[in-house]
């Protein structure tokens, strides 16, 4: 009984943070229906960034994520202005091929700056738990998850309490009448990205704290940032809250009872199942649902 | 279009005008200079070392993959980022067979064939059901999952391990066919694949996957068995990319799930074609000799740094040719205006 | 007595909340033209739509030719000889015009032996809607009455015996009505039945032998043109009273 509840809180604990991966790409994707298969290579460079201030300046991770968000805010804002833009209107599978393509660079450029090697940022506090019975729950699980949710219940707040969320719905909805009303749509969306990959890179440096990171963890960050977001429903950043929750409780539990790598084929399962069933995901039709399209 | 005798082999598979107005693809000329071609290609392997005709055998095999891929993503327009799973399987059905029941390659052949139909066939009737980005993820999970499934399964696949195929020796039970045997081997399944492409291209049945590709519910609405059509796309794409897996494997002799169902695969396939000409029968033959020169030319010259320049050169190309370089030429043919800045204010913001 | 072209009986769909149809019953004989009319959002293409299969009803049911198509897929309904128009175009944008008719031969319930055959019935219907001689064109070069005469011969290449069109009048100008007007007679002279969903009402009224009205999802009245365009519900409704008024005063141009 108390694997299972250790692996419960275990579960959410993660849950919290994959949905702090997850709600930039499921943002994007609902906002512009973009699939940005280089999401989750944002996410290890908030990592990196992270890694490096603390390495070189003994900069707490915690606070080091607000630089990992600030760089990958710039750099996500240049991706989308010089490349992203440029297909936005073709047929869906060029973003694809953009974004993949993106991710061939990113990754092995890591690798060439920092080694393949798994790394991880170490703090004094992290590995210190409170326990609850027989539970424990470790002080840098429980910080990042707490972080990772008032940075997605930020956003929540953000996109429906200021002129640019309302823009960037808006937009969302529909972008040639957004234009109409004078709205930016290509500064819109730049933007839209750019918060995005902030989110992921402040993902970024919390994952560091939590558990070990590499290049080769990128897709890996992206996959499950797809299944969250089709959960939750594409935009909707609830449903990413949601959909990351359960999906970090079904691999934690799974992780129980299954070898390592069935796993991820469950979770795949899981993913197919829904979006053959409802592909409108679990917590029912998209904001986006409407989007007129061009 | 496709029956006007001054259309050639590539034109039927175009768009507006594009038999008519052809210039040099059309009509005989395009035959002939296929023949020469593969004239070429069958001449070819004598002047070659082992090493490049491994490279010309590996760029077959990848025309193969493009066009399998071309006829799901291309005609009927349903972006497949999967069907290295068919790969996979055409791979593991032949070396479970030769390894494990002593059957000769010829026959595990023809039975990685069905597998690829007959796996193609179940998945495809779910997950056909799902359009654009959906589709295109839902395959790649069913392709991720039987990876795990083929990795967890060791005890018939070898799992981790890797599974042999008795290739040399008095366990063989088919001789095996050298450097310049799979050459062969690899351009005939190209040059099946092709002719596949073609068929389809000029008959009914690819008329009904661009009808479904354009508008899939006025498609419906004329008559158009569409799950049907779809699925079969979808099948014929299995048996191709199966049957080129299933000579990987008895290529490679040894065989991982990583490698066999290895995403990367996918991802080129997908390269390959669009940058080709997805929806044509040409492209997919010039993205797949083209981009895999580049890639062996890149990693022989540039070994740190080759897989960067590719990415740069994916991510430039799609930018710069997105309907592809035959859509391109032939656009450019017809209105005497080549130009890529005009395909980036076509689809920029 | 053959059975009515096109029957439905209680047919109704539900979205979530909202009723788009509710329980209409209709009968149509062969060779008559069936004109539907009511405000946006009555329900006219929702009808449209369940009777080619391109919606499932909630409940109710469909025949064709005394045949149960309650609920089949749009391509079933289409080869047992039912087709139809879309209010907004829907061309296949990289196929030229006689290709985008050619796939109504090749498909539709009198199959076309090969591809060359079916580009000659297209043709053929080109020249009946006035498009010979467009054939190589693509579609986007076509304006507003080009296109939907188009729609119709994508349609009329299915040989069809129920043709269903969703307001192929829309956008055409009063020198175009006419010609099109008289396509649609020469079709039911030749034992064609069609329903025809329109807005303008001069239309409906020179061209139905049977008049329905579509409100809110409900039908709010049928019969004879002449009889339900005096029909009070219907002109509150629908018409209005400066309508009504020009009718009674005037001699019926709307």
């Amino acid at each position: 009984m108390t694997e299972f509840l250790q692996s419960t809180v275990y579960g959410l604990l993660q849950g919290g943070l994959l949905a702090l991966v997850a709600v930039g790409f499921s943002l994007v994707w609902g906002v512009m229906n973009v699939v940005n298969l280089a999401h989750g290579t944002f996410v290890v460079l908030g990592s990196y960034v992270a890694w490096q201030l603390n390495k070189s300046a003994g900069v707490d991770p915690f606070l080091g994520m607000f630089a990992a968000a600030a760089c990958l805010f710039v750099a996500g804002y240049a991706v989308h202005m010089l490349l992203i833009n440029q297909v936005i209107k073709a047929p869906i599978w060029m973003t694809l091929l953009l974004t993949f393509g993106l991710e061939l660079v990113l990754i092995n450029a890591m690798v060439l700056l920092f080694s393949g090697d798994f790394r991880s940022i170490n703090t004094g506090w992290a590995g210190d738990a409170i326990a609850l019975g027989d539970v424990r729950i470790p002080y840098g699980r429980l910080a990042g998850f707490l972080v990772a949710v008032g940075l997605t219940l930020a956003l929540v707040a953000f996109m429906s309490r200021t002129r640019l969320g309302l823009a960037i719905k808006a937009t969302g909805m529909d972008r040639d009448a957004a234009r109409l009303m004078g709205i930016r749509a290509r500064r819109v969306y730049a933007t839209t990205f750019a918060i995005a990959a902030a989110m992921a890179g402040a993902a970024g440096a919390i994952v560091g704290t939590v558990g070990t990171f590499s290049p080769a963890s990128a897709p890996a960050f992206t996959l499950q940032s797809f299944v969250i977001a089709v959960l939750g429903g594409l935009g909707n950043m609830w449903g990413a809250l949601a959909g990351g929750l359960v999906l970090g409780l079904v691999q934690s539990w799974g992780g129980q009872y299954l070898s390592g790598t069935l796993v991820t084929a469950v979770a795949f399962g899981v993913l197919v199942a829904v979006l053959i069933v409802r592909p409108a995901g679990l917590l029912g039709k998209p904001y986006y649902e409407a989007r007129v399209e061009t | 279009m496709a029956t006007d005798p001054q259309a050639g082999k590539p034109a039927s598979a175009e768009g507006p005008g594009g038999a008519r107005r052809l210039g040099f693809l059309s009509g005989r000329a395009g035959w002939v200079a296929a023949a020469v071609a593969l004239l070429f290609f069958i001449a070819l392997p004598v002047q070659l070392y082992g090493s490049q005709q491994r490279t010309l055998a590996a760029a077959f095999m990848f025309v193969a993959l493009a066009q399998g891929w071309n006829l799901i993503g291309g005609f009927a327009g349903y972006p497949s980022f999967g069907n290295v799973v068919f790969f996979g399987l055409g791979g593991y059905t032949t070396a479970i067979l030769m390894a494990k029941a002593g059957a000769s390659f010829y026959v595990a052949l023809p039975a990685a064939a069905l597998v690829g139909l007959g796996f193609a066939a179940l998945m495809g009737v779910p997950v056909l059901r799902l359009r654009g980005h959906y589709f295109a993820i839902a395959t790649l999970g069913v392709a991720e999952g039987m990876r795990e499934v083929v990795l967890n399964l060791d005890g018939l696949t070898g799992g981790g391990s890797g599974l042999t195929v008795p290739a040399v020796g008095s366990e063989a039970t088919t001789s095996y066919p050298g450097n310049a045997g799979f050459y062969y081997m690899f351009l005939a399944l190209a040059v099946l694949a092709t002719a596949v492409v073609l068929w389809v291209s000029r008959s009914r049945f690819g008329y009904g996957l661009r009808a479904i590709n354009q508008d899939e519910d006025a498609a419906a609405a004329m008559g158009i068995d569409t799950t049907r059509a779809k699925i079969g796309a979808f099948a014929l794409a299995g048996v191709i990319t199966s049957l080129a897996g299933a000579m990987y494997a008895f290529q490679q002799i040894t065989i991982y799930p990583v490698r066999l169902f290895d995403v990367q695969f996918t991802l080129l396939m997908v390269v390959m074609a669009v940058i080709g000409g997805s929806g044509t029968v040409v492209g997919p033959v010039l993205g797949a000799l083209g981009l895999l020169f580049l890639s062996e030319y890149l990693r022989d010259n540039l070994t740190d740094y080759h897989t960067i320049v590719f990415g740069v050169i994916i991510v430039v190309a799609v930018i710069l040719l997105p309907q592809g370089l035959v859509r391109f030429v032939r656009d450019g043919w017809r209105t005497r205006r080549f130009s890529l800045l005009d395909n980036v204010r076509a689809y920029r913001l | 007595m053959s059975a009515p072209a096109l029957e439905t009986r209680g047919l109704s769909r539900r979205f979530g909340g909202l009723e788009a149809l509710s329980d209409v019953s209709l009968s149509v004989e062969p060779g008559t033209v069936l004109g539907i009319i009511g405000p946006n959002g009555a329900g006219k293409s929702t009808l449209i739509n369940l009777v080619t299969g391109h919606l499932k009803p909630s409940s109710g049911s469909v025949c064709v030719d005394g045949r149960e198509v309650t609920g089949q897929r749009p391509w079933v309904i289409a080869r047992a000889g039912v087709a139809r128009t879309f209010q907004i175009v829907k061309p296949f944008r990289e196929l030229t015009v006689r290709d985008n008719v050619a796939i109504g031969a090749m498909y539709g319930p009198d199959r076309a032996g090969s591809v060359k055959d079916a580009q000659r019935r297209a043709d053929e219907v080109l020249e009946r809607v006035g498009l010979a001689g467009r054939g190589e064109v693509p579609p986007g070069e076509l304006g507003v009455a080009d296109a939907r005469r188009l729609e119709l011969a994508k349609a009329l290449a299915l040989g069809p015996r129920l043709l269903l069109l969703d307001e192929v009048m829309a956008g055409l100008r009063g020198s175009e009505i006419e010609p099109a007007l008289e396509l649609i007679r020469s079709l039911r002279d030749e034992g064609m039945t069609i329903v025809a969903v329109e807005h303008i009402v001069k239309v409906i009224l020179s061209v139905s032998d049977e008049v329905l009205v579509l409100h809110e999802g409900r039908e709010l009245t049928h019969g004879k043109p002449a009889e339900v365009v005096k029909d009070e519900r219907v002109i509150e409704a629908y018409l209005g009273q400066r309508y009504a008024k020009r009718m009674a005063g005037g001699n019926g141009d709307a």
